[in-house]
């Protein structure tokens, strides 16, 4: 995916891993990097709830849950 | 002298991320010791628990479950005091509790407890997946670096837990080196000492949680605020800024301190979860489970309620039978102890399903529902949270609504609280029944039994109430807060039994103790108003009563009996009551006879039956469905000589059921779950007014 576009956690389809690159600076900034969400960290998509419901993700071993809005707030890049 | 000193250590306070098995550890130490208290203006539960080690006795405080000490809700705001002494009485000590899986995560709270400089002790719990994992947490660098003394544990499985024991008898806690540079030198010297602390980090914190504390008093929490105005300090900066640098700290110290192989949960887990968390099987298996849940409930419910009932039935007049006849006799044996069986009544479904969720819970199942249903939820305000205390409302909307507890924003968790009774509930059931059989005729149609539809109608009904209700909720009630879903899903483990039963017992007494007293007055009240009259009229239909009974023979006597039992509930204040409200009942097409019912079922839907079996001087028989439905199928307006209940009256008396509140044990429990009187009666009012409106119109349409 090197559509130049910058990809977020949102936009993940396939299980592939990428790298977390910077996160939003919103009130749940805090929230995310104390669940273990920083940048440098890798990032893999692991199920998807249908109906757009949230995400689940891969990050150090731990399976987190995030609603769309909030995977977005994740810049990705390859690794 | 030192060791003299150290063993006066005696509260200490449990602390650590969620799902690291800090409730374990706790459970493990206190086992059946534990008290439930409250934290003033604070609606979480404080749960204390009394563990004795050899000779010795120490007072254990199990903090909610955090990730960090920065205040985003209750939780937080509860560890900020508690740690810090405020409004409590200070712990001696801190146990942070670790996941060995996740030391980065966890040590960002740990590294702030000991920026709090109070004496303090990691358990590294979870050891045996660390393991697992291939991970190896070399302690002593961690010792060396942090200065906190540490033991490594696998609580589920009870290693290490000896240990645990040692430490704190030899009260082996350390204040551990400070480990955050904050800077704001002047201005934390400043609130270091105006709220006397004595650390930098304590001060720190005190500016952050300034505006989120509900019993700081307002002149602390302005000063605080000019001051940091004063020195340009911005909260949400100081806290991402503290929790880079930590983060960054503990990664490097990390480095060194632990070796891994490999971090990914194992296979089986991974198919669970292809399983679980299906968009298809998913939501089968979620159906499947929970309607094993209510199966179960329904079957093994049943046996001991009855029980409960009869047991306090054969003791209130066995009561009435000993004690010389009087007014304190009846206060007794009708009103305090059919009381008390009204809430003891209520313990094996709220055992029952709290211990089948908490089975769900420990297993890491739950989370996978949030995941599941959040998407269906949101629409109507609700969160994927709210999806298993609006389900167990149709066994009880009780435990229903104190499963609300772990839904973390308020509007939502409110909103969840609000609408769970409009759920069908169990106490329902024989309500419908009744009128069921009474309305609807028993024939087919298109092979499909018209009164069992009208019961899978009265269900559909209560649900699409329930979600109604939550979406005008949604827009009337205001709120800061913003919702999020941002949730670890665990791994996969076998519960413990020690859990599940613990939760039922914890659960089962908060009802009792809590809501118990609200419901105990309350039926004292409507036994009051039921059993007593204006001044002489019970008298006289007591002497006539005797009269007549005296002139009677016996197979009179029966009838005799329960033909007075209806004239004396008509003469009581209730039935006064339920006449006065008549004319504004009869648009809904009801008669002052069923007003009386709707007033003493208010204690419980369930006593509608009762009520009418007794004004309609069914009989002692009231057990016997058939007997009530065929008397009251003979019952005619005293003016006009139309039938009572008519299919038009039914319906509309069903959905006056299923929308009123009718139950002052759910009162109860939203009164002690919201912490104030304010949301019950909203609640309570609202959904009176909504089943009036119903109930009308429904008769209209039908009449």
């Amino acid at each position: 995916m090197t559509t130049g576009i910058p990809m977020t956690a949102a936009d993940l389809r396939t299980d592939l891993s990428y790298e977390i690159v910077s996160i939003a600076n919103t009130p749940l900034l805090v929230r995310m990097m104390e669940m273990g969400i920083l940048p440098g960290k890798q990032i893999r998509l692991f199920k998807k709830a249908p109906f757009k419901g949230p995400m689940a993700f891969l990050i150090d071993g731990n399976i987190i849950a995030l609603r769309i809005e909030e995977a977005a707030l994740i810049q990705l890049k390859e690794v | 002298m030192e060791i003299a000193e150290k063993q006066a250590l005696r509260r200490i306070a449990i602390i650590g991320n969620p799902n690291v098995g800090k409730s374990s550890i706790f459970n493990q130490l206190t086992g059946l010791n534990q008290k439930i208290g409250n934290y003033p203006g604070m609606t979480v539960d404080k749960m204390v628990g009394q563990a004795r080690i050899g000779s010795h006795s120490f007072e254990l405080i199990d903090l909610p479950g955090t990730y960090s000490l920065y205040p985003k809700s209750e939780d937080e705001i509860i560890a900020h005091k508690v740690l810090n002494g405020q409004g409590v009485d200070k712990p001696d000590a801190a146990l942070v509790v670790l996941d060995a899986c996740n030391l980065e995560r966890s040590l960002l709270l740990g590294t702030q407890v000991i920026d709090l400089g109070i004496p303090m002790a990691f358990i590294v719990n979870m050891k045996d997946l660390a393991e697992k994992r291939g991970l190896t947490i070399h302690s002593f660098a961690l010792y060396q670096t942090l200065g906190v003394p540490l033991v490594m544990t696998d609580a589920r499985n009870n290693q290490g837990m000896d240990a645990v024991r040692e430490l704190l008898l030899k009260g082996n806690f350390e204040a551990g080196k400070p480990f955050h540079q904050m800077g704001f030198t002047d201005l934390l010297r400043e609130v270091k000492a105006e709220f006397d602390f004595a650390t930098d980090y304590q001060a720190f914190q005190q500016l952050i949680f300034a505006g989120f504390d509900p019993v700081l008093p307002a002149t602390k929490k302005e000063w605080l605020e000019r001051k940091a105005a004063e020195y340009g300090f911005d909260g949400l900066e100081q806290q991402t800024r503290e929790t880079e640098q930590r983060l960054g700290k503990i990664k490097s110290l990390l480095s060194t301190a632990q070796s891994s192989v490999t971090r990914s949960p194992g296979k089986w887990q991974a198919s669970l979860d292809a399983v679980f968390m299906h968009p298809v099987w998913g939501y089968l298996t979620f159906l499947l489970i929970m309607l094993l849940i209510f199966q179960a409930i329904f079957a093994w419910a049943e046996t001991p309620m009855d029980l409960i009932d009869g047991t306090f039935a054969a003791l209130s007049g066995w009561v009435a039978e000993v004690l010389p006849p009087g007014v304190f006799t009846d206060l007794l044996s009708e009103g305090i102890i059919t009381g008390i069986g009204g809430v003891v009544i209520f313990i094996p479904q709220i055992a029952l399903l709290f211990g089948f969720l908490a089975f769900l819970e420990d297993t890491g199942y739950f989370s996978r529902v949030v995941f599941l249903t959040d998407r269906l939820m949101r629409p109507f305000g609700l969160h994927g949270k709210s999806v298993v205390p609006l389900i167990s409302g149709m066994a009880c909307a009780i435990p229903g609504i104190m499963a609300t507890r772990n839904i973390s924003n308020t509007k939502e968790r409110l909103i969840t609280i609000l609408v769970t009774p409009w759920m069908s509930c169990s106490a329902r059931l024989p309500v419908y029944i009744i009128l069921i059989g009474l309305t609807v005729p028993d024939s087919t149609w298109l092979g499909i039994n018209l009164q069992a539809l009208a019961l899978l109608v009265m269900y559909l009904f209560g649900t699409l109430f329930t979600l109604l209700g939550a979406l005008a909720l949604k827009y009337v009630l205001r709120t800061k807060e913003r919702s999020f879903l941002m949730t670890d899903l665990p791994i996969y483990r076998m519960p413990r039994w020690q859990t599940v039963l613990l939760t039922m017992y914890n659960k089962s007494k908060i009802f009792v103790l809590e809501a118990g007293k609200v419901i105990l007055t309350i039926s004292i009240v409507l036994w009051v108003l039921a059993s007593y009259g204006p001044s002489g009229q019970m008298e006289t239909l007591n002497a006539q009563k005797e009269e007549a009974l005296a002139a009677a023979s016996e197979e009179q006597k029966h009838e005799l009996a329960s033909e007075f039992a209806s004239k004396k509930l008509e003469a009581s204040y209730i039935g006064l009551l339920g006449k006065a409200i008549e004319p504004a009942l009869r648009p809904l097409g009801y008669d002052w006879k069923i007003g009386i019912a709707l007033l003493t079922s208010f204690a419980a839907r369930e006593v509608f039956v009762a009520t009418v079996a007794t004004i309609y001087s069914v009989g002692e028989d009231v057990e016997d469905e058939l007997t009530i439905r065929e008397k009251l199928d003979k019952q005619v307006h005293a003016d006009t000589g139309e039938k009572v209940f008519t299919r038009a009256t039914g319906f509309s008396l069903m959905v006056f059921y299923a929308l009123a509140m009718q139950c002052m044990s759910t009162v109860a429990v939203v009164y002690r779950e919201t912490k104030s009187w304010k949301w019950p009666l909203i609640q309570t009012i609202g959904m009176t007014i909504v089943a009036y409106l119903g109930a009308l119109v429904t008769y209209q349409l039908f009449a």
